[in-house]
């Protein structure tokens, strides 16, 4: 080899390590890689089914497993506007460069997906591909229902194709340059999707992996509440340590025992992802409801506590813009405890304390009080903010419960100044909301 | 097919049928006929379907039936007879603070609430307690008078 070649080479070895360093340190770790023990593949998995349907579906049609199976991955709520029909798309997506809309994932072959055979439809969900080759923005998200198995995302296909077709278009997104270039989407799928099927963990127990299949394939916890990196890709590294989605604040869902969900006890757990409520730990409101409206509440309750078994093992990650401790209850009159606020306080006495009441504590019911959510002890008061603009309505088994909203009611100023109250009278510190603050929160949401 | 929903109201013991998600109201004038709590806004917002869950002010149009079982509710039909409830009756007639008056068995439940926690309140006081209770006919000035009335059991 002549000199001017080694030194070519050199630098070639160099660029190609350099680049594939790029790429790992960019990438990050898997959802799965904190684990840490032996993977195998499904088919060499002897100790239990941790894909599929549960058991009392077992024997049921592919629809019917297909129609679970699209509640556990929330299909619906991304894919249908509100008020309008069922999966037929049109839900805009605002992001700072642009919104994105929805497909009509309903078998309607103009505007619909009638015409995708079995292989399109896994290009699609899989490999963030779509029929006619274009690449999907990672808003679908892709890189968690790639660990679906083939036969899991075909029930799917199979429940959706049994669906009414319902002719809509979506409209066309309005990104600006460079991110309405797809076809970067090709470099972006090559360095972030993992493109790799669920390989059980045969160090963990069968619920275990029951739990992480769920959580990583289907209901792409982490899409919310694990915060992003550079590129737009989960940041495992700081896996369920909580970020900020379409305007409202995924919390800390690791183990970490102050501020993620380490101290939470199994029926804590269990409620919070079952009714959308858990004593002293608030409601559900925003995406969180409509995930558990939509999904969650719909599933077995072995998959809900396998859930559980497998959140347990996250590494705790913490928050250190949240307090140790929660704030205890607030008294009982309007006299003590925090009034810096007197606006916020007038917005207070005449909107919420019938139903909120002045120690936090509601006098209607547990699902109404604030005391002990991280809501009202986030000091960035995001979704405090959020709840006073958009209210929330949860469905238990006795009944429904509602808030309304008063982002028609109340101006941006009003609603920082109750913002502002609430957090310091019923948290450990009071939130320093502006009238702009409130208007940009109002920006972010999805609809 | 629901089971018979059983509540304590005023008292006395009732048993209907109602879906468990039907508000308070609903079941106080369209079930039991107890057509004294009023209808207004229906988002917990104008107080007039005010009424007494363990002694405390809630809004009825927003508290689904299932909510208060095993707490004992209160009506303006029955309000006369706690201690808090007859004074402020009293003062609101010797007053004359009812106009149209739809929104006034709101407002007699809320300041019965009030004075049952605090005897002796101030203005900051019945604002606090008195600002979710809308009044269209702009009565406050004799509301916030009567409840000072009530409270020191003295003559206008």
């Amino acid at each position: 080899m002549s000199g001017k070649m080694r030194i070519l080479a050199s630098i070639v070895v160099i660029a190609i390590v350099a680049v594939a360093l790029g790429v790992f340190i960019i990438r990050g770790a898997g959802p799965l890689d904190f684990a840490g023990g032996t993977k195998v593949a499904l088919a060499d998995y002897r100790a239990g089914k941790p894909t599929g349907v549960p058991a009392k579906l077992e024997k049921a049609g592919i629809v019917e497993r297909g129609e679970y199976l699209a509640k556990a991955a929330d299909c619906m709520v991304c894919h249908t506007k509100p008020g309008e029909k069922e999966y037929s798309g049109g839900l805009a997506f605002k992001l700072p460069f642009g919104t994105l809309y929805s497909t009509n994932i309903t078998p309607d072959k103009d505007t619909g997906i009638g015409n995708y055979s079995d292989q399109d439809f896994l290009n699609a969900v899989q490999h963030g591909k779509r029929r006619d080759g274009a690449r999907l923005y990672p808003a679908m998200p892709y890189t968690s229902y790639t660990f679906m198995t083939d036969e899991d995302v075909l029930a799917v296909k199979a429940y959706l194709f049994s669906l009414p077709s319902v002719r809509a278009k979506a409209p066309d997104n309005t990104l600006s340059f460079p991110f309405n270039q797809r076809w970067a989407m090709i470099v972006w799928s090559a360095v972030f999707n993992p493109d790799t099927r669920f390989a059980p963990d045969t160090s963990k127990s069968p619920e275990w992996n029951r739990g992480a299949y769920l959580a990583e394939a289907l209901a792409h916890c982490g899409e919310c509440h694990t915060p992003r990196n550079l590129g737009f890709a989960l940041d495992n590294r700081r896996k369920f340590a909580g970020a900020i989605t379409a305007g409202w604040r995924a919390f800390n869902i690791s183990s970490d025992k102050t501020t993620g969900v380490g101290n939470w006890s199994d029926q804590d757990l269990i409620s919070y992802l079952s009714l959308g409520h858990a004593p002293g730990h608030g409601s559900a409101s925003g995406p969180m409801g409509e995930a558990v409206d939509n999904s969650l509440s719909h599933f077995a309750p072995e998959d809900i506590r396998a859930i559980v078994a497998y959140l347990r093992s996250v590494p705790p990650q913490a928050s250190p813009d949240l307090p140790a401790t929660t704030a205890p209850v607030a008294p009982a009159s309007h006299r003590d405890g925090v009034t810096a606020d007197a606006r916020g306080k007038q917005v207070f006495a005449s909107a919420c304390a019938s139903c909120h009441g002045w120690s936090g504590e509601s006098p209607v019911s547990p699902m109404a009080t604030l005391t002990g959510t991280w809501a009202v002890n986030d000091p960035a008061a995001t979704n405090v903010a959020q709840i006073v603009i958009s209210g929330t309505k949860r469905h238990t088994p006795d009944g429904a419960l509602s808030m309304p909203a008063f982002g028609k009611a109340y101006t941006d100023d009003e609603i920082a100044a109750v913002a502002n109250y609430v957090t310091a009278r019923f948290g450990t510190k009071g939130s320093k909301l502006t009238a702009k603050d409130v208007a940009e929160l109002r920006e972010q949401t999805a609809e | 097919m629901h089971m018979a929903t059983v509540l304590t109201i005023n008292g006395e013991t009732k048993s209907f049928d109602a879906p468990p998600d039907m508000p308070l109201l609903w079941v106080l004038r369209d079930i039991l006929g107890m057509t004294g709590t009023k209808f207004g806004c229906g988002i917990a917002q104008c107080g007039a379907c005010t009424v007494h869950v363990d002694g405390k002010a809630v809004r009825s149009c927003v508290l689904p039936v299932s909510a208060v079982e095993n707490r004992a509710v209160t009506t303006i039909e029955a309000v006369g007879s706690t201690p808090a409830g007859a004074k402020v009756q009293k003062a609101w007639l010797e007053a004359e603070v009812i106009q149209c008056g739809y929104c006034q068995s709101g407002q007699i439940m809320a300041a019965a609430a009030l004075l049952a926690t605090t005897p002796n309140p101030d203005d900051s006081d019945i604002d606090a307690a008195m600002a979710g209770n809308i009044c269209r006919c702009g009565t406050y000035v004799r509301i916030r008078e009567a409840i000072k009335q009530a409270a020191n059991g003295r003559q206008s």
